[in-house]
């Protein structure tokens, strides 16, 4: 293992984040947008992968997570009447977003629960409904502007931060599946009854999964409210999740570059087909299907065959 | 002392009483065999060993503790290790991977140091590596650590999953049906694998095996199990001779 390349690369991340920060002025304002959303959106896969590819447990209620982090950042950053510029900005900023990561994966940890005893299509189908729980609660909420909407939230969120947050999580994500106790995930992804048989904790590992995967989905929540300024409930229903899905099974479950790259292209992807807009989830639906026909591995071959979820891992001894 | 002792255990699957109130001591040093025709309950008295199952009554003591209750990473950190009938290797991991696996009660630190990778955790990490090494090289598995545990030819899968086992440190080893699907040259590869076992690890061996040429080679005591009662038990000679044992496997019923 080299010892400090992953910390180098992190910082060489974080100084390009910041260095490119300085050509926002002249970059026009719908491709700057489109650079934002492609950082958000590997957040939110990268961050689902790790549930989804490494830890194997399939989840369709990743929407819920960021609705949750969104919310309740942009509840602090609008209590406190934040203003982009003044000096408390950055560090109220950033404690928001890491109070909706948190309140995220306390989330985490109640929809990872049901996750020891379910599998497979019970799993998947409790964390669609979870999802979908998150966002009804919040179209009835008054103080969260309920279906109308929440406003006002302050323009906080620019390019350094979102890719300071893309740079954290992949760093995250590469130092622990390469360590010796990351491969513990792998081990639960494969075959629960021989972790467990080899003295790994399945439940640790299936929670802890739940709990990152979701501070990082509150985190990127946070960061698209602050950016947006403007959020919704319909903004995080079932079709965002399915969006996040389609993002790791395309790039390939378990797959960090892949899913960066799946990340990347599905953004851009409804953008240049612009006049077709509306067939959108019909052209994601259709590239699912494809992919697990064709390249089950993903896009790029580099994941977990996702036919491995639709065959259940015998119960049997 | 015994190692293991099964006390009066019973397990019932609905109507099905699969193991009825079996006794059994193992000893530190044993390599005691269980045999007995398909479906007497044989994998289901392992399950029950390592937690996959509760006993329904009676008592499993390992080294002077009730097993009651736990886990079955609980009772692999106490020391059993096993393989299965079915091969369970890991299919999106590498043989050293696989072995990186067990060895994961080694490390002492967690979710944060391997984010933040303290000083320590290359310490603690070179330390595995060394272990892994030493054990696929003690096992002939050098050759193969990069390759796919799965892909690899079924005589060689099962002395991964065994290594595997042997990894987690165990002091009772319990091997089902591990020469199952071998060819001849294979079980006696096996039989002086499961011997190494024994001298280098020091760790008793309970095992489960159709093939009465391992069997009888190996074990210094045999326990038969038919319709999940034991029916017999002693050394392979015994065992032979036994009427009850061979009416068991013939299938008469008198
Ligand atoms: N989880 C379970 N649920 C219901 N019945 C079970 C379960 N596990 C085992 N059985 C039943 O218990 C009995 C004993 O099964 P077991 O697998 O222990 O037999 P075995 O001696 O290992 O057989 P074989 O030699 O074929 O491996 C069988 O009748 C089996 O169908
Ligand atoms: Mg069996």
């Amino acid at each position: 293992m080299n010892r400090h390349r992953s910390k180098l690369v992190l910082l060489a991340s974080l100084v390009a984040a910041g260095g490119l920060s300085f050509l926002q002025p002249y970059i026009s304002p719908y491709y700057f947008q489109i650079i934002i959303y492609i950082g958000i959106n590997i957040i939110l896969a990268s961050s689902l992968n790790l549930i989804n590819g490494f830890a194997g447990q399939f989840s369709l209620g990743h929407a819920g997570f960021m609705a949750i982090g969104a919310y309740t950042a942009s509840v602090i950053t609008t209590a406190m009447n934040l203003q982009p510029g003044t000096t408390l900005a950055i560090p109220m900023f950033l404690l928001a977003l890491l109070c909706g990561g948190l309140i995220a994966s306390i989330f985490g940890l109640l929809v990872g629960i049901p996750s020891l005893r379910l599998k497979g299509d019970y799993l998947a189908i409790t964390t669609l409904g979870f999802g979908e729980i998150i966002r009804v609660i919040i179209q009835n909420l008054d103080f969260l502007g309920a279906a109308r909407g929440f406003t006002g939230i302050a323009k906080l969120a620019d390019f350094f931060w979102v890719y300071a947050f893309v740079a954290v999580l992949i760093f995250l994500i590469y130092n622990l599946i390469h360590s010796t106790y990351g491969k513990g995930f792998m081990a639960v992804r494969d075959d629960e009854i021989a972790s467990e048989a080899v003295g790994i904790n399945v439940t640790h590992y299936k929670v802890v999964a739940f709990v990152t995967g979701a501070f990082f989905a509150g985190i990127a929540g946070g960061l698209y409210a602050h950016f947006v300024t403007y959020i919704n409930p319909s903004q995080f229903g079932f079709l965002r999740s399915f969006e996040i899905v389609v993002m790791v099974v395309v790039g390939g479950m378990g797959s960090i570059g892949g899913v960066i790259v799946a990340a990347i292209l599905l953004t851009i992807l409804p953008e240049a087909l612009r006049a077709i807009a509306q067939y959108r989830m019909v052209i994601y639906s259709l590239l699912l299907i494809i992919i697990m026909l064709a390249r089950p591995q993903g896009l790029f071959g580099g994941g977990i065959s996702i036919k491995r979820f639709l065959k259940q891992n015998p119960e049997q001894t | 002392m015994s190692i293991l002792s099964l006390q009066n255990c019973s397990i019932k699957f609905g109507g099905l009483v699969a193991v009825s109130d079996l006794c059994l001591e193992i000893e530190a040093d044993d390599l005691l065999g269980l045999i007995g025709p398909n479906g007497a309950g044989k994998t289901t008295v392992f399950n029950f060993i390592t937690g996959v199952y509760q006993p329904t009554s009676g008592r499993v003591v390992f080294n002077g503790k009730d097993l009651a209750g736990l886990k079955p990473h609980q009772i692999s950190a106490l020391g059993i290790a096993r393989t299965f009938q079915n091969i369970r290797l890991f299919p999106s991991l590498t043989v050293y991977e696989t072995v990186q696996v067990a060895l994961r009660k080694n490390i002492r630190y967690g979710f944060m140091q391997a984010v933040v990778r303290p000083n320590s955790l290359f310490q603690q990490e070179r330390e595995i590596n060394e272990t892994i090494k030493e054990i696929l090289n003690f096992f002939g598995l050098l050759p193969y650590q990069r390759e796919m545990a799965t892909a690899l030819p079924y005589g060689i899968q099962r002395r991964v999953e065994i290594v595997r086992a042997l990894a987690t440190k165990p002091r009772l080893l319990l091997l089902d049906e591990p020469a199952a699907g071998m060819n001849p040259a294979e079980k006696n590869e096996l039989m002086g694998l499961i011997g190494q076992v024994r001298e280098h690890y020091r760790c008793a061996v309970f095992l489960i095996e159709h093939d009465m040429k391992v069997v009888m080679g190996i074990c210094e005591r045999i326990a038969v199990l038919d319709y999940g009662i034991k029916i017999a038990e002693g050394i392979p000679r015994e065992i032979q001779n036994n009427p009850k044992v061979v009416e068991a496997y013939l299938g008469e019923k008198a």
